[in-house]
């Protein structure tokens, strides 16, 4: 671990991190647009990068990316990621009351103590969490990728139907092309383009910052009006005292609620402002303007994301979309990330760690010391901020390969995934199925070989099992919870 | 009998893309030897995958039609706006590709014009807007040009 930080601390990887960090936290800032979009732009750049500036560029993004949407939330009442949806139901009521400052400063200071302390647990759990995942055979990787997609599919919002639908649209998308296993053509049709499948860069902007700028498009000549904040951000030791133990707590929840597929920030935010307005002794400030409001839904937001790396680096499973991507930006290197990281590549698995901790301290010195200017770079017009990132869309897919055949398969991406939202198809199982397809389709098919092709060899396994019976929880569950409702309301 | 709404039709056509791209894996399946070193093979995921989209879609329709008859017959749905300005902008990107690989149209020059036609799209159509995106744009695509051929030894366009 020491070595990752001192790795980290070399001016090239350090300039790396404060760069994404920074870029981040106004591209969060910006409502619209998001975390993800942002990482999936910048993954085309990393493909000519050193692994550990690569990786080191994308948590700063990720942590930034999270973080800003709190400026906009309180500001505004419009949160620049949907992770700071809960902020505004406090953050915009003590803004309206002249306390925009103290909000900001609230927010700020809570999201970096959710990052510290989930940072405590993602360095903590995870090289133990690793070395327990090496005794993983093919059936517990198999049934553990299928838990991951059954529940992301089932936690998204809308039809379960339609979950699992975007999830198994995801998996056929990345059926095309060589057979790794038999070195032959599947689903080609003859054609030569496809021989090498969809690309996962170019499907990746496709899917989400091409679809995106098209949506945005429509509403892109409504710009912004902000009012940045006038005075210093006022915090104060008593604060220790009235909301530590608030952090502590929405930190552990952030924290654990990351570490499920499928629940993103947003979702842990609500869980965290849900837990401490249950908790509170005046429930019925909460939503006026309420400063443990902020607390909690900021802490938790930030601690989600810890929580959810600690899947990604020792399992390899992705939390979101963005973790899918982050999955994706190591591929690309020739790096898989899982188990074996920690002992093939350590300098990466220790790396993303340690660039965790400290992208929360630069997110912290970034925005105590330049939320104002941040505050106005959000009313940069948006049709200019789309335009442009259009043409970076073109170029980020052109450059993976110099082909033109990648940024054509990014375009119709694009409209495949307008096309999904529109029929309330959720995006992120379909990505997710997208990346998780090779892995679950090798993990069975060696399973099988090795149990010369007896299912039943999953029942002598007691982790596949457990996933296994996970899955199918997850899938009955919205049925008999559907039921329970029924029957009580009659 | 009330009528289809918008949502309804939409799942339907949503149903009927997926069944078809359903079929369309089944027969690509069909063209692929049978499994030979291993159980599986490698027709079998794919005719899974088929199969799993082909009862989702099922289900799907079968929510969809149920679900008109106890909302349509309530209150009319109003007609949703149609997004011009992501038509426009959609059709610019295409014109814009199409331009770079196939009219092979230098990048320098293409881009600017991108950058004009989809920042008009999307605000109001003035001149000092479209000198402002046209600016924008040969700066963009200046910078853009130089970091690829520089760093990366890329040529675009």
């Amino acid at each position: 671990m020491i070595d990752a930080f001192i790795l980290l601390f070399q001016w090239q990887n350090l300039a790396f991190l404060v760069l994404g960090t920074g870029l981040g936290i106004v591209i969060g800032a910006i409502p619209g647009l998001t975390a993800t979009m942002l990482i999936a732009l910048t993954l085309p750049l990393t493909f000519h990068m050193d692994p550990v500036s690569a990786v080191t560029l994308l948590i700063g993004e990720y942590v930034g990316g999270i973080s800003g949407g709190l400026i906009t939330a309180i500001l505004l009442r419009m949160p620049g990621t949907p992770a700071s949806i809960v902020t505004t139901f406090d953050g915009y009521p003590m803004a309206q009351s002249g306390r925009a400052e103290r909000a900001l400063a609230l927010g700020i200071m809570a999201s970096v103590v959710g990052g510290v302390i989930s940072w405590m647990f993602l360095a903590s759990m995870s090289p133990s969490l690793a070395r327990f995942a090496l005794k993983f055979g093919p059936w517990e990787y198999f049934t553990l990728v299928l838990m991951a997609l059954v529940m992301l599919a089932v936690l998204a919002q809308g039809s379960l139907a339609k979950g699992l639908m975007g999830a198994a649209l995801g998996m056929a998308f990345a059926l095309p092309g060589i057979d790794s296993s038999i070195g032959q053509a599947r689903l080609t049709f003859g054609s030569s383009t496809l021989l090498s499948g969809f690309g996962l860069l170019p499907v990746l902007i496709g899917a989400f910052a091409i679809s995106q700028v098209l949506r945005d498009s429509n509403s892109a000549a409504t710009d912004l009006k902000i009012d940045p904040p006038k005075k210093r951000l006022p915090v104060y030791w008593s604060d220790i005292r009235t909301h530590g133990a608030n952090m502590l707590r929405s930190s552990v929840i952030g924290t654990w609620i990351g570490l499920l597929p499928g629940i993103g920030g947003n979702i842990a935010a609500l869980v965290s402002y849900s837990t401490t307005k249950q908790l509170s002794r005046e429930p019925e400030k909460f939503g006026t303007g309420y400063e443990p409001g902020v607390v909690s839904a900021e802490t938790a937001n930030n601690a989600s994301i810890g929580g959810a790396l600690i899947p990604l680096i020792t399992m390899g499973i992705p939390g979101s979309v963005t973790e899918a991507i982050l999955i994706g930006a190591l591929t690309i290197h020739n790096l898989q990330p899982g188990p074996l990281l920690f002992q093939n590549a350590p300098e990466i698995a220790y790396g993303i760690i340690a660039a965790y901790l400290v992208a929360n301290i630069i997110m912290l010195l970034m925005m105590w010391g330049a939320v104002k200017w941040i505050a106005r770079v959000v009313q940069i017009p948006r049709s200019t901020l789309l335009s442009i990132i259009l043409v970076f869309c073109v170029t980020g897919s052109y450059a993976v390969n110099s082909s033109f055949a990648d940024v054509w398969v990014m375009i119709a991406f694009g409209v495949i995934g307008l096309g999904l939202e529109a029929a309330r198809v959720p995006l992120g199982p379909f990505v997710i199925g997208f990346v998780l397809s090779p892995i679950a389709e090798e993990q069975l098919r060696a399973s099988l070989m090795m149990s010369d092709g007896d299912v039943t060899e999953i029942l002598g396994r007691p982790w596949a099992l457990f996933f296994l019976v996970l899955c199918v929880l997850t899938l009955i569950w919205p049925v008999i919870a559907a039921r329970i409702g029924k029957r009580n309301t009659a | 009998m009330p009528e289809f709404s918008r949502r309804t039709l939409g799942d339907l056509a949503l149903c009927a893309l997926v069944i078809a791209g359903s079929i369309v894996m089944f027969i690509g399946a069909s063209t692929l030897p049978p499994p030979r070193f291993e159980p599986l093979g490698s027709a079998a995921v794919p005719r899974i995958l088929g199969g799993i989209l082909i009862v989702l879609s099922v289900i799907v329709a079968v929510q969809a039609v149920v679900a008109r008859n106890s909302e349509s017959e309530s209150r009319p749905e109003r007609p949703a706006a149609i997004p011009y300005r992501g038509t426009m902008v959609l059709i610019a990107l295409v014109v814009y590709v199409g331009a770079l690989d196939f009219g092979r149209v230098p990048f320098n020059v293409a881009t600017p014009l991108f950058v004009l036609a989809s920042g008009l799209a999307m605000s109001r159509p003035t001149f000092r807007h479209a000198l402002f995106f046209a600016a924008l744009g040969l700066g963009v695509a200046l910078l853009l040009d130089w970091i690829l051929s520089t760093f990366l030894f890329i040529r675009i366009g």
